[in-house]
């Protein structure tokens, strides 16, 4: 027994020195006033830097900025990963290479994808080149503080969709193929198919997928950080790239804490909703659902 | 668990040490390590240090490159943690910050006799004392298209030096096609878009903080006419990020662009065929005001918590030198010895461009060194944006940038 958690310890400490000791130090810290330049007059202020946040305009602004982005991206990529997943599905030959093509940005850092997103957003990029092509002036992608969010929202549903479409394809393969062939066999039309028998199948994958999404949405800096540095005009001022300034630029460290927590809190409210309406749907989520997507044919399974 | 415990002890224990050593090291029998931080390549530092070593057998030195995207947090984080580097190369816009919060170690009594010998002592000193070592300086001054001047009929063997005429030559360079701009005005990073503007300020006699830096004269005539005269050029200009304006005067798309001397080496790499001149930033009239720009620094400093003062200095004033700084510049390109004598370097005489940026660094000037420096860099760009992206006049934006800083100042730190 003791053997089997030794395993463990050093997953355990690992968690503990580079995730627990800094999410407790962090909500410490949260109530104090720190400048990581002078920590020795680091001082008490209770929940100062809370009230702080909730009456700063930036605060409220940067927290707009980021539920926009959330409520935006959200329901594209998800609609868009169903029907890349159901598309994927019907694929007769080439499943494999399509499959692999569809996950290959969720393998790339979006480091890596912001810098030739940003390439292709430029004056003289791909996209304003087609643009003129077709006879349009060229798009100010991001130096338009209109355009500068949806834009990055585009670069962010595009490098989603794929990891999500392969979460819901491995949802579909659970279907057992008899109750696809009975439905067929019903004279039920695809859509109706699709409609009363895959979706409601796949329904607690969706809402993995919701869930999964909403939490990383609300964290996005890397795209904004790349790309536009939270301008122009604070259009794309997110709230972890805030935080990120008070932290390093203004050396508020309590203060950036205080955020922190407030957007854990945030997040953590609607993690519980999302939690509630998992329970509630009428499917179990199949226990080798996601990380084992494929069921070999002929077995029964993996016909939707 | 019995036997098959002892390699995972084995193991903690063993990376216990190894976390525990890397504390260690720092002296060994006779030999002092310095940790130097710094943001040059380390092939262009490399010979440079050797040269240290040979001689100073008796200091050795730890070189790690930092980036430009996060060097600065790095920084933070390891003061933060107490075990900040020995000598650290720290940008102007930084140093403020640090200078504040007395995270550096005051260097005035240390380092009187290097005063005569270098420039750009204004970005290091606050309150009379010197808080770091001006290494390497940094200017922009003006890239104009050669071809795109003589297309519109303008000769660049006489290049705009006033307003009025470099105003002339942006409208009428926009006006030759409809995929050329004259101007590439800074937008879409607010960081940068001070420095782009004040020099048409500071040329004009305008400035940020008065002399004792107690109040703002953001709001001034001067600077209120600098800016009208700057966003005047906006309708014949491309509004992008620096380095997509670098790259559009590399495809030969704009008249002129305000950049920095690593453009020198980019451009005949990249666009050889681009037939381009580097001249002096306009100045408001023939016989009024400078030709004024943003001068930067990149300063030597010592933490306050280093562990080796004494050796740091050693290596910064050896750093410093013309002899040593000289091969740096020719290696990077980037920013130019702070040291008086490398004006007369013989490099620059067969190379006139680079020369150019030695003659804009005479009118250059440095943001002042405020403990509130950071804030108020973040007005002044903030409504700089406004005034750019058309939401405020020159003067609404200027009146509230005045009034914010003012309000700033007020409050203390």
């Amino acid at each position: 027994m003791r053997g089997r958690f030794a395993g463990l310890l050093p997953w355990s400490l690992f968690f503990a020195v580079f995730g627990l000791v800094p999410l407790l130090a962090a909500l410490v810290l949260s109530f104090y006033s720190m400048n990581p330049l002078r920590p020795d007059l680091t001082h008490w202020v209770g929940g100062a830097n809370y009230a702080r946040a909730l009456g700063s305009p930036a605060f409220w602004h940067a927290l707009r900025t980021t539920a926009f982005f959330v409520v935006g991206t959200l329901p594209a990529t998800l609609v868009l990963a169903y029907v890349v997943a159901a598309l994927l599905s019907r694929l007769r030959r080439g499943e494999a290479f399509f499959r692999a093509a569809i996950f290959f940005p969720a393998t790339l850092s979006m480091v890596v994808i912001s810098l030739v997103f940003k390439s292709l957003y430029a004056e003289q990029g791909l996209l304003n080149g087609w643009l003129k092509g077709l006879g349009f002036p060229a798009v100010h992608w991001l130096q338009d503080p209109r355009l500068a969010l949806p834009s990055i929202m585009a670069m962010d549903v595009w490098a989603s969709v794929g990891y999500y479409a392969i979460l819901i394809l491995a949802g579909r393969k659970t279907l057992p193929v008899e109750q696809l062939e009975a439905a067929r066999l019903e004279g039920m039309r695809a859509l109706a198919i699709e409609r009363r028998i895959i979706l409601p199948h796949v329904k607690p994958v969706i809402l993995f997928v919701v869930l999964l999404n909403t939490v990383r949405s609300f964290q996005i800096f890397i795209e904004v950080f790349v790309l536009t540095r939270g301008g122009p005009l604070e259009s794309t001022l997110t709230l972890v790239y805030h935080l990120y300034e008070r932290a390093f630029y203004h050396f508020e460290m309590g203060y950036a804490c205080a955020l922190a927590y407030l957007l854990l809190l945030l997040v953590g409210v609607i993690l519980l909703l999302q939690r509630r309406l998992i329970a509630r749907a009428p499917v179990e989520v199949p226990a080798e659902m996601p990380l084992a997507p494929a069921v070999p044919r002929g077995t029964g399974r993996g016909a939707a | 668990m019995g036997s098959r415990g002892h390699p995972v002890v084995a193991l903690w224990v063993a990376l216990a040490l190894a976390v525990a050593m890397t504390g260690c090291g720092r002296r060994d029998r006779g030999t002092t390590t310095v940790v130097f931080w710094q943001f040059s390549p380390l092939p262009a530092i490399q010979p440079v240090l050797d040269k240290f070593h040979h001689e100073h057998p008796g200091i050795r030195v730890e070189v790690e490159q930092l980036t430009w995207q996060s060097g600065r947090e790095k920084i933070v984080a390891a003061v933060a943690a107490g075990r900040p580097p020995d000598l650290c190369e720290i940008g102007s816009t930084f140093l403020p910050g640090l200078v504040a919060d007395s995270t550096l170690i005051d260097l005035t009594d240390s380092i009187a006799d290097l005063k005569p010998e270098l420039r750009g002592w204004r970005v290091t000193e606050y309150l009379g004392r010197s808080y770091a070592i001006p290494w390497m300086l940094g200017t922009r001054a003006m890239y104009m298209n050669a071809d795109l001047m003589r297309g519109v009929g303008l000769p660049p063997e006489n290049p705009p030096t006033t307003w009025t005429d470099f105003a002339r030559a942006v409208e009428q360079i926009d006006a030759a096609g409809p995929d050329l701009k004259g101007f590439g005005m800074n937008a879409g990073e607010r960081e940068v878009l001070f420095k782009k503007f004040m020099p048409f300020a500071w040329g004009n006699g305008g400035d940020i903080l008065d002399s004792t830096l107690t109040h703002s004269v953001v709001y001034s005539p001067q600077n209120v006419e600098a800016l009208r005269f700057y966003l005047s050029l906006k309708p014949f200009s491309l509004l992008d990020r620096q380095e997509m304006l670098d790259e559009a005067f590399t495809r030969g798309r704009i008249g002129f662009t305000i950049s920095g001397p690593w453009m020198l080496r980019k451009l005949p790499e990249s666009a050889p065929q681009l037939h381009f001149v580097v001249i002096l930033m306009p100045r408001p009239g023939k016989d009024r005001g400078t030709p004024a720009s943003f001068a930067g620094a990149e300063a030597l400093g010592i933490f306050r918590g280093a562990k080796e003062k004494s050796a740091a200095l050693t290596l910064a004033r050896f750093l410093v030198r013309e002899e040593n700084a000289m091969p740096l510049y020719i290696a990077t390109g980037n920013a130019f010895p702070a040291a008086a004598a490398a004006v007369e370097d013989t490099y620059f005489v067969s190379h006139p461009r680079d020369k150019v940026f030695v003659q804009q660094l005479q009118t250059a000037v440095a943001p002042p060194v405020h403990p509130r420096w950071v804030e108020i860099e973040e007005i002044l760009n903030s409504e700089l944006e406004e005034a750019i992206y058309g939401k405020k006049p020159a003067d609404e934006a200027l009146r509230s940038a005045d009034q914010r800083i003012g309000a700033l100042l007020q409050t203390g730190r």
